[in-house]
């Protein structure tokens, strides 16, 4: 057989280049149609409204919040454990009432006066369909100012609870 | 171990998760069907064993019902927040059903030409797309300060991020429906459900006036951080509208109203969302009539490096950095102090990349002597006006507290 000259090896060289360009124009080519005729295929609208990362995925999920049921036995040193409130006269009134629609957290975060929590209470009862206390109101008004009454905190605290590291 | 097939799932029923709820001893959220892979017996190992769906366990949670929970200041730092260290404010119940398809957002009002609604899909291929690094604050951040205490969510430090939210132009929504001349807000209505599970009752339905929501960045997002918005911040669509107060960029949206008058939807009248006209005496009763909506947010700033508590070694500088924001406007100094406020620190200053993004702070600081020192951060904005070193001016609802953030260090 006979041996390639240079010229030989050149010419095939690029004929084998413009092979490779054809496949690949050609390929894009094909892409773009497709994607013309129907880009869904390719770049979905929803591919940007489902999440790719795991922390919020979480579509699959439900929320359930369980109104927590008063019971003495969950009182350990003064606090009912599970909705961490104070234990006593009139803490079962307030973890039906007020948790019934909300997590207790938000009633343990305020502070106020008898009268503030009153306040509370009818704005509730006007706006947020909380239903009549009767007797009960005066209980839940007694244990919120005594347990969660107001605290002059000044116009600026000191700086609390810091942990301390090496930095 | 993963299951490549989305559609099977481990099924547990509600009496399951109830006893795993007794187990655990405290309410938390379950997954009807939890995709495989997700451990169960994971959870109460994330210390108080409650922490928000989607979201980082390091999150400071205020309530799960509603969720409500913020940020440490320190994971703050990052230029962009990630999404699952984002804070959450919800008033009402997170939706639980996403029908992407039949999604849809419906423009009225007595101030539109005709009604129109829009899927997903036409927002999303009809409209042209922006992203902006956009600073969210809840207006009731720093509440848990004012002395007496004001009523509401006791807000510390971190109801507040910056996100790079994409999506399209309100405005471009707005003008494509054609809207009258008499328009003078807008007003947003989302999927969530009230506390009370009343599916009539609206749970917050705020806004901004027309000029605010014609603004470039006033978005109809549905991208954060270059994916889908965590379901707590507003999954699949919201508004992200920068500067004003948090709660104006309603979540899960499914209506807009354009109004011909301040719109008047829940929680946007008496004392929400409203500071005194005039500087009020701390505990003061005062009117509904003397308060007004409150606007673009005052300047603020967080140290968000280091953490508080740091322990330095005699000898070595400190470097603090941090960030700075300004409602509408743009920061145009950042100083630090380290006795106090007697004497001042003019920080490196970046510029914002976007309108309403937050702007860069750093500072290098010299510790003088071994001892305990509290840094502070006080940040000016463009008109002047500079954080108080001591809780601003007391207001019923605790909304609006600007005043320095403040670290602890000692020197060893």
């Amino acid at each position: 057989m006979k041996e390639l000259n240079n010229q030989d090896k050149v010419n095939f060289a690029v004929a084998v280049l413009r092979f490779r360009l054809g496949i690949i124009i050609l390929v894009l080519v094909i892409i773009l149609v497709i994607n013309f005729l129907s880009p869904e295929n390719f770049f979905s609208w929803k591919d940007n409204f489902v999440s790719k990362n795991i922390n919020t995925d979480l579509t699959q999920q439900e929320y359930v919040y369980q109104p927590i049921l008063f019971d003495t036995i969950d009182i350990k040193d003064g606090i009912h454990v599970p909705t961490g409130m104070v234990a006593d006269t009139g803490v079962a009134e307030v973890i039906q009432n007020c948790g019934a629609c909300h997590s207790l957290d938000l009633v343990k975060q305020n502070k106020a006066t008898k009268e503030g929590w009153k306040e509370k209470i009818v704005w509730m009862q006007q706006t947020q369909k909380l239903w009549d206390l009767g007797a009960q109101e005066e209980i839940i008004l007694k244990y919120l100012a005594k347990n969660y009454g107001p605290e002059n905190s000044g116009r600026r605290k000191n700086l609390e609870n810091i942990e301390w590291y090496k930095l | 171990m993963s299951n490549k097939n989305p559609s099977r799932r481990k099924f547990i029923s509600r009496t399951t998760l109830a006893a795993f709820s007794a187990l655990i001893g405290s309410k938390i959220v379950f997954g009807e069907n939890i995709p495989e892979g997700i451990n169960l017996l994971g959870l109460p190992e994330t210390g108080d064993g409650e922490f928000v769906p989607g979201k980082s366990k390091e999150l400071i949670v205020l309530g799960s019902q509603p969720w409500n929970a913020e940020t440490p200041p320190h994971l703050l730092d990052p230029e962009i927040t990630p999404a699952d260290l984002l804070f959450v404010r919800n008033n009402g119940l997170v939706p639980e059903k996403f029908d992407l398809e039949n999604w849809t957002l419906t423009i009225d009002g007595e101030s539109v030409n005709k009604e129109k609604t829009f899927s997903l899909k036409e927002l999303y291929t009809n409209f042209k797309h922006y992203s902006y690094n956009i600073t969210i604050e809840c207006a009731g951040n720093g509440r848990a300060e004012f002395n007496p205490s004001a009523s509401g969510q006791q807000w510390a430090l971190g109801a507040v991020g910056c996100c790079k939210w994409t999506g399209i132009r309100l405005k471009d929504v707005l003008n494509a429906v054609g809207i009258k001349d008499d328009a003078v807000y807008i007003g947003y209505y989302g999927a969530d459900l009230h506390l009370s599970k009343d599916p009539t009752k609206v749970v917050i339905s705020r806004g901004v006036p027309i000029k605010k929501a014609m603004e470039d960045e006033t978005l109809l997002a549905w991208g954060m951080n270059d994916t889908s918005i965590p379901i707590m911040n507003g999954y699949p669509l919201r508004l992200v509208c920068g500067g004003w107060p948090a709660s104006v960029s309603g979540k899960w949206l499914t209506r807009i109203s354009v109004r011909n008058k301040v719109h008047d939807g829940e929680k946007m009248g008496e004392q929400s969302y409203r500071m005194p006209k005039y500087p009020v005496q701390p505990g003061a009763i005062i009117p509904d009539e003397d308060f007004e909506i409150i606007g673009s947010m005052p300047v603020k700033s967080l140290i968000t490096f280091p953490k508080t508590g740091a322990l330095i070694t005699k000898g070595n500088s400190l470097i603090v950095k941090g960030h700075a924001w300004a409602g509408d406007l743009s920061i145009s100094a950042v100083h630090v102090s380290i006795d106090f406020g007697v004497t001042w620190k003019t920080c490196e200053l970046v510029d914002a990349v976007n309108r309403f993004a937050w702007q860069r702070w750093t500072a290098k600081i010299d510790l003088p002597e071994k001892g305990y020192y509290e840094v502070w951060a006080k940040a000016t904005d463009s008109n002047g006006k500079s954080q108080p070193m001591v809780i601003p001016g007391w207001n019923p609802k605790g909304y609006l507290n600007n005043a320095c953030h403040r670290i602890a260090v000692k020197q060893l």
